[in-house]
């Protein structure tokens, strides 16, 4: 089987666009079902009241790369052709720190902004505003930062490459994390729900 | 199994409206939701051969109109100029630009199948409406030059690079919860 | 036991398949391995036996010239021959480098060797990973210094080829080529010029012919 189909040239770059379309429809149908539209929501996460967008977070991580892993390993899937962001160590650890801020400051990130929006959030418009604001701000000074920006480049890097550990071990790995993650954001969950009970009395 | 209703996260409806508005559902369980999400993206991976994203689309809006209205400038810097391509095609003809257009849809389909459809600010009842529009504009411009920096957002880093095992994003999003809790504490009165 | 499974919730369901198949993936290998390849051999020896993929000199010649640009040419000898000549646009990679480029399999390719040996070996890799549009030049190099760089008049030749010839002459010059056309008997050896001063770079630079499109966030 030849995938990813579109490397493959089983359509072109209209259609991809469509293509596009459905599966941003798809992705914010699930963004929303989960209640990502909600800031509090999101927010909830970092006061460990709602450990939900770990949990989706994960679950779809997984989901995809275990999907991804077995696909590639029933040879319908060339995993060599699907697109790995090059890694920058320093912009990527920097970014990393000021959107977290921003997330549990703003409330939102770029996707679940979108669906804020479709749900008639108006915070979610202000915090788009601010998210071009922030974009605008980042291309004026891009000149002065471009340096920072490109700084300690590794290349398209994975995991079990950098490790040396084999690609599946890392798989099973990351498997393991997440559902022990998941465990024990059950028992925060309950721990802080009880601990709000019990302040509330 | 019942799922929980939790009451931070359940809008109120209001019951003194004229329009029947359909009571807010609760929100499905986070680990279907995520299950669907991860289809979501094995479907970009498989189909298309990359994976989903978000802030790209905004970039290109910005680009788009810096470049409008003062193209010597858009041209100049290296930043828009990746947004505005060569030209020879609109820069809206972009994939991320049709999959957050198609992504306002489908929050809006489940929004409104589940009567979540409404004008509201989230906020808890500690601060004003003002301070929330402040904060989030705010919060908003750190996430934008945050995901800039890093060169995704927690769609296309995280949950792409994260199912990919790619360096950059595992990075990149254990950043995003340090900074997130680290910064929990000093907006508190926002949520609490 | 099947009783405890089926009691499970459909959630901790799919978190024991997620177990399950991690574990698994321990045994599995890298989904990143390059080394197999699969063949259709029927699809293979049909196209072999049609000379599907061949291009001549002077096609190849016309489209370099015509500007026609999207595609890649490559050259499979090592990188002291590729030194001495090589033709204009083309890049060197060996063949035991083929398989690690960042091609996509609708790139345009055109491989190129002395005469058709590696240029043929190089094709077989790149059909059975799939790649469409794969061209082998007929008779390689020696073909493209014999009838592009050098082409010879013949002796004694009709108004007709003689047309034909004077704009293979303008073809030859294009490429910084010595046309032959022996009126004095000069049998010569020709020295291989080095490449001419062609509008596009020598080399093709990293992403082309066409810019990829940003596929990141």
């Amino acid at each position: 089987m030849s995938a990813p189909f579109f490397k493959f040239g089983l359509f072109g770059n209209e259609v991809s666009l469509i293509v596009a379309f459905i599966i941003g429809i798809g992705f914010g149908f699930f963004l929303e079902r989960a209640g990502f539209g909600s800031a509090r929501k999101l927010a909830a996460q970092f006061y460990f009241r709602d450990m939900a967008v770990f949990k989706v977070m994960f679950t779809a991580i997984i989901t995809a790369m275990l999907g991804l892993f077995y696909f590639s390993w029933l040879g319908w899937v060339d995993l060599s052709l699907v697109y790995l962001t090059p890694t920058f160590i320093w912009a990527d650890l920097a970014g990393g720190l000021i959107l977290g801020i921003g997330f549990v400051i703003g409330g939102y990130c770029p996707g679940t902004s979108g669906v804020a929006c479709a749900t008639g959030k108006m915070d979610g418009y202000v915090f788009v505003l601010g998210l071009f604001f922030g974009i605008f701000a980042f291309g004026e000074a891009f000149p002065w930062i471009a340096g920072f920006f490109n700084a300690a480049p590794m290349g398209q890097i994975t995991l079990p490459q950098l490790l040396d550990i084999p690609y599946g071990v890392l798989v099973f790995f990351v498997v393991l994390i997440a559902l022990g993650g998941f465990l024990l954001a059950e028992k925060i969950e309950k721990y802080f729900a009880q601990k709000d009970a019990g302040k509330a009395l | 199994m019942d799922p929980t209703i939790d009451t931070l996260s359940v809008p109120k409806t209001e019951t003194n409206k004229k329009v029947k508005v359909k009571a807010a559902q609760p929100y499905w369980n986070p680990y279907l939701s995520g299950f669907g999400l991860g289809l979501v993206l094995l479907a970009a991976f498989v189909i298309m051969g990359r994976g989903l994203g978000a802030s790209g689309a905004f970039s290109t809006v910005v680009a788009s109109g810096v470049n409008a209205i003062a193209p010597h400038h858009a041209s100049g810097n290296a930043f828009y100029e990746g947004y505005l391509g060569d030209g020879t095609t609109s820069p809206f003809k972009s994939w991320l630009v049709f999959e957050v257009l198609g992504l306002i849809i489908g929050g809006f389909i489940s929004g409104a199948l589940a009567g979540r459809i409404k004008k509201t600010t989230e906020k808890s009842e500690h601060i004003s409406f003002k301070m929330r529009y402040v904060y989030a504009f705010f919060g908003g411009a750190l996430m934008g030059i945050g995901a800039k920096l890093a060169r995704g957002c927690t769609s296309g880093q995280a949950l792409t690079g994260g199912a990919l095992l790619n360096v950059g994003s595992w990075i990149f999003m254990l950043m995003v919860f340090a900074g997130a809790y680290g910064a929990a504490y000093f907006v508190r009165r926002q949520w609490l | 036991m099947t009783k405890l499974f089926s009691n499970m919730t459909t959630q901790k369901k799919l978190g024991f398949l997620a177990l399950v198949l991690g574990f698994f993936a321990i045994f599995a290998g890298s989904p990143y391995d390059n080394s197999k390849i699969t063949i259709n051999a029927k699809d293979l020896a049909l196209m072999a036996q049609k000379d599907a993929d061949n291009i001549s000199v002077q096609q190849l010649a016309d489209w370099i010239i015509k500007d026609n640009f999207d595609f890649r040419i490559i050259d499979t000898r090592s990188s002291k021959e590729y030194a001495v000549y090589h033709i204009p646009m083309a890049q060197n990679i060996p063949l035991s480098e083929l398989l690690d480029q960042n091609f996509y399999p609708t790139d345009k390719l055109i491989l190129y060797s002395d005469n058709s040996e590696k240029a043929t070996q190089g094709w077989l890799l790149l059909k059975a990973k799939k790649f469409q549009n794969v061209y082998i030049l007929k008779n390689g190099l020696n073909e493209w210094k014999d009838k592009i760089l050098f082409p010879k008049m013949p002796t004694k030749p009709n108004p007709d080829q003689l047309t034909e010839f004077n704009k293979i002459k303008e073809v030859s010059k294009f490429f910084g080529g010595t046309p032959q056309t022996g009126k004095t008997g000069e049998q010569s050896q020709p020295q291989v010029k080095q490449l001419p001063k062609l509008k596009m770079p020598a080399a093709l630079p990293e992403g082309a012919p066409r810019k990829r499109r940003k596929e990141g966030c």
